[in-house]
């Protein structure tokens, strides 16, 4: 019979204590993991959102393109310059991009836009924007026209109506907006026919540009449309086009999708006759930790000497998502202490009670000859035993949880999902896998479960035998 | 040499603005294979002066020999380690451990002691059968009367190999069958093996048996009686 074996029966001693102090521990744990697996599977996302579909981890650029990103301060290309960049380890995709800013007219509408010349064939390897491609877009006009067989409900109309204008980027997308409302395969086949769309994304000797899909609503513009494009080009000349829209993308970032021209990288420099001239190198790494973002870029910057150019990661150019980020990260912090805080408490209480039930126990195992180191050590073997009981339990049911929503994101829908598109967010809660923060949840319990154990270690070890055993 | 000494013992608790004078001017001294009752009215001071005996209070005045060792000069774990391996406790509320069958308790002062697993079980079922709990090795005190709890009580402070054996009105919670019982059981083990007893008690019926016993009147030896 060893010390270990006394501690797992007094672990069953009084079950419903060691429920409450169990059950503290494994909510906490679950609670814990699948809070910090919302947020930091919520960073990822906005990071991959904003990150790899537009900015890239890293850009190589004009040293004053950062403070003044005009077309004043691009570079010329060199043909080497990719193959250089390419050579640093750790370098998963590069692109070359001109970027600029224009207005795009579609009959009396305008807006500004984001005007992104890019090599298609290059783009594909690093953001690969043809995977938005919208295939469906439910028309303003779809509830009017008439003739449908079987006719649409009025809850189908309701709904088509609230996504009129929509885009989606397969049918299974667009059926998603009727999980609530399930329709029949007929009309949702009806709706799948009326709302295609025939589009393509651009390619090296297009000259056509594809367009995002809340930027085309806006214009109210379709694939085949034209669009007008003015602007200021480079060394304060006068830039004017007008192109054909081959196709629209549906960005999953919305502050993208509302503003985003693609083009071919040499018809943007011609149309802002900024010939053979680029905005920034985009640069795309195997790992992203910020240990590695850190040693990649201290590597370019060395390949690079011998250029004018400057490096840049994403966090020095994205102070603003940097910002949301580490204050989102802090908020998470600060509520995962609080949860910790009550939970504590609610061991420490437990804690308590049993210390003071079995005073007398000590007391008498003491007096025939228990060292007091012994009897600690007993109890802390009990309160392990429990600690890792609730931990183990808590990673049972958070670990598949997690694992079920990282591959099924959770898809927000109605004014919680405009809030986030409205703060440039997409309407995804995805969790984030099994990583290192899911270990910490289970030690940070386990070491509260430790600084519980201060009390009874303290009551044992300064036990007064007579008075134990009196009690 | 008699094994325990009590050499001008007093014992003064200061705990609250009175002081109480629990033990005045004690000396005795007991042989081996006594059979020994401390009797007196509530508050006389028989708990204090077995705890003293035990090693598990030290007297305000005075010194306490135990064997070849004074009490006095012995501390924190070195006097939990001499309590182990030299005398064994009998309370009045039996005080087994709830979660070890009655095998197990007896055996939990042998793995303190460090002796091994075979030996210890053996010698376990040894001590309950001689305390006549033979069938109970595997039960746990919830499921034992008072009287058989305070057997296995006995059979763990056999167990130890105690040069003297202290309870504290070990039959105060049995009823007389039981208590009857148990007394039986510690003369056998007295006579036959020379275990030394020492009791504290109220019960008439353990100073009949008790071949010595020393009466306390407000913490003083009133007389000292052999029978």
């Amino acid at each position: 019979m060893s010390y270990l074996k006394i501690a797992q029966r007094n672990f069953w001693r009084n079950k419903r204590r060691t429920a409450i102090t169990v059950s503290s521990i494994f909510f906490a744990v679950l609670f814990a993991v699948v809070m910090r697996s919302f947020q930091l599977g919520s960073y990822s996302l906005m990071i991959r959102n904003a990150i790899e579909q537009y900015y890239g981890y890293i850009r190589v650029q004009h040293p004053d393109f950062a403070d003044d990103p005009s077309l004043e301060n691009t570079f010329e290309f060199d043909q080497s310059l990719p193959e250089t960049i390419l050579r640093v380890p750790n370098v998963k995709a590069v692109t070359p991009r001109l970027e600029t800013f224009s207005l795009a007219s579609s009959g009396n509408i305008t807006k500004g836009v984001l005007l992104l010349g890019i090599d298609p064939e290059a783009e594909k390897q690093f953001s690969n924007p043809e995977q938005f491609i919208v295939r469906y877009t439910i028309s303003k006009n779809l509830t009017d026209i008439s003739g449908m067989k079987p006719a649409f409900t009025d809850e189908v109309k309701r709904i088509l109506g609230a996504h009129a204008g929509e885009s989606f980027t397969d049918s299974v997308r667009l059926a998603r907006i009727f999980d609530d409302h399930p329709i029949d395969a007929a009309q949702l086949n009806q709706i799948l026919n009326l709302s295609r769309v025939q589009g393509r994304f651009i390619t090296s000797n297009d000259s056509g540009v594809v367009i995002s899909s809340s930027l085309a609503n806006f214009l109210n513009i379709q694939v085949g449309d034209s669009l007008v494009m003015l602007s200021q080009g480079y060394q304060g000349t006068f830039a004017a086009g007008i192109y054909q829209v081959v196709g629209i993308v549906r960005m999953p970032n919305p502050d993208l999708d509302n503003r985003m021209v693609y083009m071919p990288l040499q018809l943007a420099q011609n149309f802002s006759n900024a010939h053979n001239l680029l905005s920034y190198m985009a640069v795309n790494l195997n790992d992203a930790s910020d240990e590695a973002l850190v040693a990649i870029s201290n590597g370019l910057r060395k390949a690079l000497a011998h250029t004018s150019l400057d490096v840049k990661t994403w966090q020095d150019l994205n102070r603003v998502l940097v910002q949301q980020i580490e204050s989102s990260n802090q908020s998470g912090k600060a509520f995962l202490f609080l949860l910790y805080f009550v939970v504590f408490f609610g061991i420490f209480g437990t804690v308590i009670m049993m210390v003071h039930e079995r005073m007398h126990e000590f007391g008498v195992l003491v007096a025939v000859g228990m060292q007091k180191i012994k009897l600690a050590i007993t109890v802390l073997l009990e309160m392990l035993i429990m600690a890792l009981i609730g931990v183990a339990l808590g990673y049972l049911v958070g670990l598949p949880v997690i694992h079920y929503y990282h591959v099924h994101p959770i898809r927000l829908t109605g004014e919680m999902a405009k809030m986030m598109m409205d703060m440039g967010f997409e309407p995804l809660m995805p969790m984030a896998p099994f990583g290192s923060y899911v270990v910490w949840q289970g030690i940070s319990v386990i070491f509260m479960v430790l600084l519980a154990y201060i009390y009874p270690a303290r009551k044992i070890l300064r036990l007064n035998t007579v008075s134990a055993i009196k009690r | 040499m008699a094994i325990i000494e009590v050499v001008n013992v007093d014992k003064i608790y200061n705990d609250s603005e009175v002081k109480v004078t629990a033990l005045s001017n004690i000396n005795l001294t007991i042989e081996k294979g006594e059979f020994t009752a401390i009797v007196g009215p509530s508050g006389s001071g028989k708990t204090t002066l077995l705890n003293l005996l035990g090693g598990l209070d030290s007297p305000t005045n005075g010194k306490i020999r135990v064997g070849d060792v004074w009490l006095n000069e012995l501390k924190g774990s070195k006097l939990i380690d001499f309590r182990l391996r030299n005398i064994g406790f009998v309370f009045q509320s039996y005080n087994l451990i709830p979660v070890l069958t009655a095998g197990e308790n007896v055996e939990l002062i042998m793995q303190l002691q460090g002796v091994s697993a075979r030996v210890r079980k053996q010698v376990a079922a040894d001590m309950l059968v001689k305390v006549g709990l033979a069938d109970r090795f595997a039960s746990r005190p919830a499921k034992l009367s008072g009287g058989q709890q305070q057997r296995v009580a006995v059979a763990r402070a056999l167990a130890s190999k105690p040069q003297f054996i202290l309870a504290d009105e070990p039959t105060a919670n049995l009823d007389g069958k039981s208590a009857e019982n148990l007394l039986q059981i510690m003369e056998h083990l007295n006579r036959n093996e020379g275990v030394t007893f020492i009791f504290s008690t109220h019960d008439q019926r353990v100073m009949n048996r008790a071949r010595r016993v020393i009466l306390l009147e407000d913490g003083r030896i009133k007389s000292d009686t052999l029978q």
